[in-house]
């Protein structure tokens, strides 16, 4: 159990696709504690995936359940090898990242999926998703695919600095 | 009346615009498309505007108002009737740790292939380690061979240091 440092662009694993997890084993339960304890450190932070503490893993943990866009969540889901396997119902909002702390951009994404996993004790989970944690779940599916948030903008009215520069 | 292009830059300031847009109403202008930023702490705003008389009337006026904010100001005459904004096909994200070069080895290549380039933003964030992004919107030429383009692309990108993304521009008409 540890909190971990969180990687920032352009670390090269931020850009690699993660491998998948297959096999659950305990240094995998391991990692999931870590997320969790990273995640939970982090300033307002609903959500962190493998590659961003430097474990190119298939692997996320997020919980936006004490987020005001949180209602109706599931509270905190930890998945292996998620599969987004429905997504639909589009809507842009504006998205930061621990690991593009300097900048926020508008995202366009699905308001609805049903991801399928596997969980820590190795067992399949399916879970349907709506609003603000759809959002966060396709986020960190991204960064399981070496996606970040730059790569979701199509033009520079929807890229923003997060701090103002003098 | 005739047809200008201004453009003016100053240290960021509220009353920039309502002092350059004020003086052209008061000279009979009437304005076409305006576009506005703030680079880097610098207010920088382009408009095209038709007004009677001339740049050089045009260009007094706006100096004596937005003179006094700190407003360097420039004024061309330019054709009425310009060909229509060509539509953007696709876009085009290019990001990295800051060095000389990106922008002028991924336009170049554009430029090369016939590419226009109808958007362009640039960013360079703060910190110790600053990321440049570039985000440009394009219309390819008829005809042109996207994969090769791409692949082009693929190839400045890794020459000069940054990861890129492509693709087409989606439109959903609601």
């Amino acid at each position: 159990m540890a909190v971990r440092p969180v990687l920032r662009y352009p670390h090269p694993v931020l850009k690699r696709p993660a491998e998948p997890a297959g096999e659950i084993s305990d240094a995998h339960r391991a990692l999931i504690e870590d997320l969790v304890d990273t995640m939970r450190a982090g300033p307002a932070t609903v959500g962190l995936a493998a590659p961003q503490i430097g474990e190119s893993v298939r692997a996320f943990v997020l919980d936006v359940s004490g987020h005001p866009r949180g209602e109706g969540a599931h509270g905190l889901v930890a998945l292996f090898d998620p599969e987004v396997v429905e997504a639909d119902d589009p809507d842009v909002l504006r998205e930061g990242c621990l690991s593009v702390p300097d900048l926020t951009a508008n995202v366009r994404r699905p308001r609805r999926v049903v991801v399928r996993g596997i969980d820590v004790d190795g067992s399949p989970r399916e879970y349907e998703m709506h609003g603000f944690e759809a959002r966060a779940l396709l986020h960190e599916v991204d960064h399981l695919d070496g996606m970040l948030i730059l790569d979701r903008v199509t033009t520079g009215s929807d890229l923003f600095p997060r701090r103002v520069y003098r | 009346m005739a047809h200008f292009a201004v453009t003016a830059i100053g240290a960021d300031r509220p009353g920039i615009v309502a002092a350059l847009t004020g003086a052209l109403h008061d000279a009979g202008g009437n304005l076409e498309d305006v576009s506005s930023t703030i680079l880097r702490g610098h207010f920088a705003t382009m408009l095209v505007v038709d007004a009677p008389g001339d740049a050089d009337g045009i260009r007094t006026a706006l100096e004596n108002a937005a003179g006094p904010l700190g407003v360097q100001v420039h004024v061309a005459d330019v054709e009425a009737g310009a060909p229509e904004r060509p539509r953007a096909t696709h876009a085009l994200t290019a990001y990295g740790s800051d060095r000389p070069g990106i922008v002028s080895g991924l336009t170049g290549l554009l430029a090369e292939r016939g590419v226009n380039i109808t958007d362009l933003s640039c960013r360079r964030t703060g910190g110790g380690e600053p990321i440049y992004v570039m985000v440009a919107e394009l219309a390819l030429p008829d005809g042109l061979d996207v994969g090769a383009l791409e692949a082009g692309i693929r190839e400045v990108a890794a020459g000069v240091g940054v990861d890129v993304s492509f693709g087409p521009v989606e439109v959903e008409t609601l």
